[in-house]
């Protein structure tokens, strides 16, 4: 085996087809827990069962593309920007759990994700993003009278 | 172009003398609807509907919708108990398939931490059956089902739902083991209607609404309604006039979060009181083809209660929720 | 050609000045809304209803339809010009649409989709008018067993979607199949994959995975190889209206879609997905220039566009002669007509003609409405990809998250689209197909519980497959397109052994 594989083993695809084993084993183990109640009805585990057992096979099948190193080259990855707009939709996201409303996640999430993208003028972009937000929300809260997620900002309109 | 103006104007009159009967009228409650449902559905409307009959019948200053979609309404009321404790102003929307999905979702909550105010609509299941079919009326339908429950295919709504419920009860009033019953649910009215149509399946059931037009056009044959007696928009007499012991509606209710006071808890009733009695809401009824089924106070919590045990009842027996 | 008569005479009714200005509304508002994801037709109409209350019942309703059609031209925009599907429908015009406006061909991209749809809406809208009593009888008799063979031929058509790796095709597939396994099974009423978290119980929404993976994975993708390669896009390269060749390559797709999506979507679970798929695969295999699938080929948007509109056009036929509302938007235009004690079915085109035929004029109208405003508009469109790059994007953020939070104000919903976007990411980087993902959790459901029906009906015997001809057909049908491309290579290699 090693005298002929010149290519690196690829590490990234033995996690990929370890995480399908593991998506196949948590389908498993949650279609063990489900009853057949009608009598006719071919039943809720069936479905499962094949999803689980294709997703063994394509863990296999990916585990020896990745012996083979047949994955594509990746290239270097830049992280600052990936954790910025993450931690814009987190704060989002947080902002909207904490019944704080969405407009000034909004505003910030447009800026994290702006600067993600290079620019470096995060306070007007919190302006324009908190724009959008009102705008937004005149348009679907007001108009159409969707009940967005509100807190104390959107209250005062 | 001058008629749309018209109406325009209409428009406005109307909302001019809305607001001049609101100062004058002393109502000065500020209430907060919630449907435990997406925008469109029947609770939404229902909250929708409330929300322009209190407001232009002067009986509240302002009520705000608010929708709260997911798992047939256990999210919903997960946060009426959860944050809104206490709160006087603030009602949701409800009604019988949520009885059955807090059964089945196993939710922590249940119906008896709210505070119970009002029924407000009902709607009766029907039974129906292609125009070509054998069977003619409830004797036929039970006798097929007593004589092997496997052949008689129901086509209805969602597992555990209203429609299922009432086909387990039919097969029981009719002396039939409910757990055998061939129950095949679709997803949404018009599914289940084009394979009764096609006459994939033996029997229909749903509410009235999803059929009318079809039995009027011929096309389906109404076997009849799930009421105590005949109602006055179909020919057929009720299922259990037939002398099959079978009665199920599909009811819509208000309730309010826990914790309210007494004071709170009355004036909430008062105000629901005047709704149902509103000149605005009776034109509402009418227009949705909405059954009035009013009942306030003690009176709706005996009903709520009796239908939460027999509910459990038969989601127990056909395996849906475990005792 | 009594159809003729009514429908000119429903054209008197649709042309009055007042009608004329409900359909523009309409059709504005339903641009408006098509462009969020998560905000589509039917969330409008349900919310209009109350407002509409007073208004006259013919106007009203012809300005649902307006929303409606509009609806899916502002859906389509989005896919194209910035890779976010505002509904389902248009996820296979992204694919394609969002390669071509990208190289700078946005133009051509909106113009074949616009007019494409209205190529399509005004066949569709004549199949309507003219086979609607035929096609429903056809569409009634569909049973559970046939629409799960029309599933297997999805399925099959849909590799076409996998890229150049079957294992990375199939295994996006079944993250797709798993997805779908997710909340309540609709036929046992149990949860799956829910966890005892209430927000899973009502299955994944399509919007929210088709907008995570494509437009927040995308955003996190290209932010993270900035520093290796600034994306430069160009809003126009070439001509911003559609050549001679743009012509030729679009005609036929717009009829090829048309044919499917107006018979499926006339089926009462038919859907609009599905057509949109088959005709996106049917275009991958018919194209004569199969390098460009990928990286932006016409036809890979003239075809699902063509279809998704057909398909709503298809989807008036059960709902005008049965009263069959058979999409979302369908019931809420039902709950149109009741608040108006019209009841659609059997009886409604007898009993209210001069409705029935100003609504399927004003759809014609709404259509032209549609063209006119849009291919003027498409310049403007495309200077949208002109902003910034860093507010582009940003603004793409907003607009997925509002969009998912006014269908549903809930953070588990943004938490779900959150992490649809980190494995949109993943799949870009290690070079996984998008496309199967969406197609898996659409189509697997669908598949599993028409067997399971089909097979509850006939008390287990699978005969019940084959007994129906349309099953039968389609499964022989499925069948050929899975062992035709290896009989095809095979024999390529055969004649290559003996040359």
């Amino acid at each position: 085996m090693s005298t002929n594989s010149q290519r690196r083993i690829d590490v990234a695809g033995f996690a990929i087809a370890l995480l399908l084993l593991a998506l196949a084993g948590l389908v498993w183990w949650d279609m063990s827990k489900l009853q057949i109640l009608s009598p006719y009805d071919l039943g809720p585990k069936v479905m499962p069962i094949v999803v689980s057992i294709g997703l063994v096979l394509l863990a296999i099948g990916n585990g020896i593309s990745a012996l083979r190193g047949d994955l594509p080259e990746r290239e270097s990855l830049d992280w600052k920007p990936i954790v910025l707009i993450f931690s814009g939709l987190a704060i989002l996201i947080t902002f909207i759990a904490l019944g704080w409303g969405f407009m000034i996640g909004t505003a910030i999430l447009f800026a994290a994700t702006s600067t993600a993208f290079g620019r470096r003028a995060f306070l007007v972009d919190l302006l324009i993003g908190a724009g959008l937000a009102v705008l937004v929300y005149l348009l679907l809260g007001k108009l159409l009278t969707l009940s967005l997620p509100a807190g104390p900002i959107e209250k005062l309109f | 172009m001058s008629q749309f103006r018209k109406s325009l104007w209409r428009g406005a009159l109307a909302a001019a003398a809305v607001a001049g009967f609101v100062t004058s009228a002393a109502a000065q409650m500020e209430l907060k609807i919630m449907a435990p449902a997406a925008p469109g559905g029947g609770w939404d409307q229902t909250a929708r509907s409330m929300q322009q009959a209190f407001t232009q019948a002067g009986i509240a200053k302002s009520v705000q919708v608010t929708n709260v979609p997911g798992a047939g309404g256990s999210i919903g009321i997960a946060q009426l108990v959860n944050n809104s404790k206490g709160d006087g102003n603030q009602l949701m929307v409800m009604g019988y398939v949520m009885v059955g999905a807090l059964l089945t979702n196993k939710s922590p909550i249940t119906l008896d931490q709210t505070t119970p105010i009002a029924r407000l609509t009902t709607e009766y299941e029907a039974i129906v059956v292609p125009a070509d079919s054998p069977i003619k009326n409830a004797k036929d339908l039970a006798a097929a089902i007593k004589a092997d429950p496997a052949k008689v295919t129901w086509a209805g709504g969602s597992a555990g739902g209203v429609d299922h419920i009432a086909a387990a009860l039919f097969a029981k009033a009719a002396g039939a083991d409910p757990t055998k019953i061939n129950y095949i649910p679709f997803s949404g009215g018009g599914e289940a209607l084009a394979a009764i149509l096609g006459g994939k399946v033996t029997a229909g059931i749903s509410g009235y609404g999803e059929f009318e037009s079809q039995v009027k056009a011929g096309k389906l044959r109404l076997i009849g309604l799930t009421s105590a007696t005949k109602t006055a928009n179909v020919d057929v007499p009720s299922i259990k006039e037939q002398g099959i012991d079978l009665e199920i509606a599909n009811w819509r209710a208000v309730v309010a979060p826990p914790g309210i006071s007494a004071d709170q808890k009355k004036a909430l009733t008062e105000a629901v009181d005047k709704l149902a009695k509103s000149k605005e809401w009776q034109e509402i009824l009418k227009a949705k083809g909405w059954e009035d089924a009013y009942v306030s106070g003690d009176a709706f919590t005996k009903i709520l209660n009796d239908e939460i045990a027999r509910t459990k009842e038969v989601l127990t027996a056909v395996g849906l929720v475990k005792s | 050609m009594e159809a003729f008569y009514s429908l000119a005479n429903g054209l008197t009714v649709a042309i009055q000045p007042m009608n004329l200005l409900f359909a523009l509304i309409g059709v504005l508002l339903g641009t408006a809304v098509g462009v969020l994801p998560g905000i589509g037709p039917a969330l409008t109409v349900a919310l209009l209803l109350p407002i509409t209350f007073k208004l006259d019942p013919a106007g009203s309703i012809i300005m649902f339809a307006g929303i409606y059609y509009g609806g899916m031209y502002g859906g389509s925009t989005t896919a194209i010009l910035i890779n976010t599907p505002g509904e389902s429908a248009s996820m296979a015009t992204a694919l394609e649409g969002n390669k071509m406006a990208k190289a700078g061909r946005g133009g051509p991209a909106l113009a074949t989709s616009a007019i494409g749809s209205f190529v399509a809406g005004t066949i569709a809208t004549l199949g309507l008018t003219f086979l609607a009593p035929y096609l429903v009888d056809i569409a009634v008799s569909f049973g559970p067993e046939d629409y799960f063979a029309l599933m297997c031929v999805a399925f099959v058509t849909v590799s076409a979607t996998f890229g150049d790796s079957p294992v990375r095709g199939l295994t996006s597939l079944f993250i797709g199949l798993t997805l779908g396994l997710v909340g309540i099974d609709i036929l046992s009423g149990q949860s799956r994959l829910s966890f005892g978290i209430p927000e899973l119980y009502d299955n994944i929404e399509v919007t929210t995975l088709a907008v995570g993976l494509f437009a927040i994975g995308e955003a996190l993708y290209v932010a993270s190889r900035r520093h290796i390669q600034e994306e430069k896009l160009e809003p126009v390269r070439g001509s911003l209206w559609m050549t001679k060749e743009d012509w030729k390559r679009s005609w036929k797709p717009w009829l090829r879609g048309t044919a499917f999506g107006f018979p499926i979507g006339a089926l009462p679970a038919g859907g609009a997905e599905i057509p949109t798929f088959l005709s996106y695969s049917t275009e991958r295999r018919l194209t004569k220039h199969p390098e460009e699938f990928g990286h932006g080929a016409i036809e890979g948007v003239a075809g699902p566009e063509a279809a998704n509109n057909a398909s709503a056009a298809g989807t008036l036929v059960p709902l005008l002669t049965l009263g069959l509302p058979t999409s979302a938007t369908a019931a809420m235009l039902l709950a149109g007509f009741q608040q108006y004690g019209l009841n659609p079915g059997p009886l409604l085109f007898a009993d209210q003609p001069n409705l029935v035929w100003g609504l399927i004029a004003s759809l014609f109208i709404a259509n032209a409405m549609l063209l006119v405003l849009n291919l003027p508009l498409v310049g403007l469109w495309v200077r949208l990809l002109a902003i910034p790059q860093p507010w582009l994007y940003a603004g793409i953020l907003v607009f997925a998250t509002i969009g998912t939070i006014a269908a549903n104000p809930s953070p588990v919903e943004l938490i779900m689209l959150t992490v649809f976007g980190v494995l949109g990411f993943l799949m870009r980087r290690f070079d996984f197909p998008i496309a199967p993902v969406v197609v898996g959790l659409i189509l697997g459901p669908i598949a599993e519980s028409q067997l399971r029906r089909a097979l509850s009906i006939s008390l287990g015997d699978p005969m019940v497959l084959l007994q129906s001809p349309i099953s039968a057909t389609l499964l022989a049908i499925a069948l050929i397109a899975l062992v035709l491309p290896f009989v095809m290579k095979g024999m390529g290699r055969f004649k290559a052994v003996e040359d």
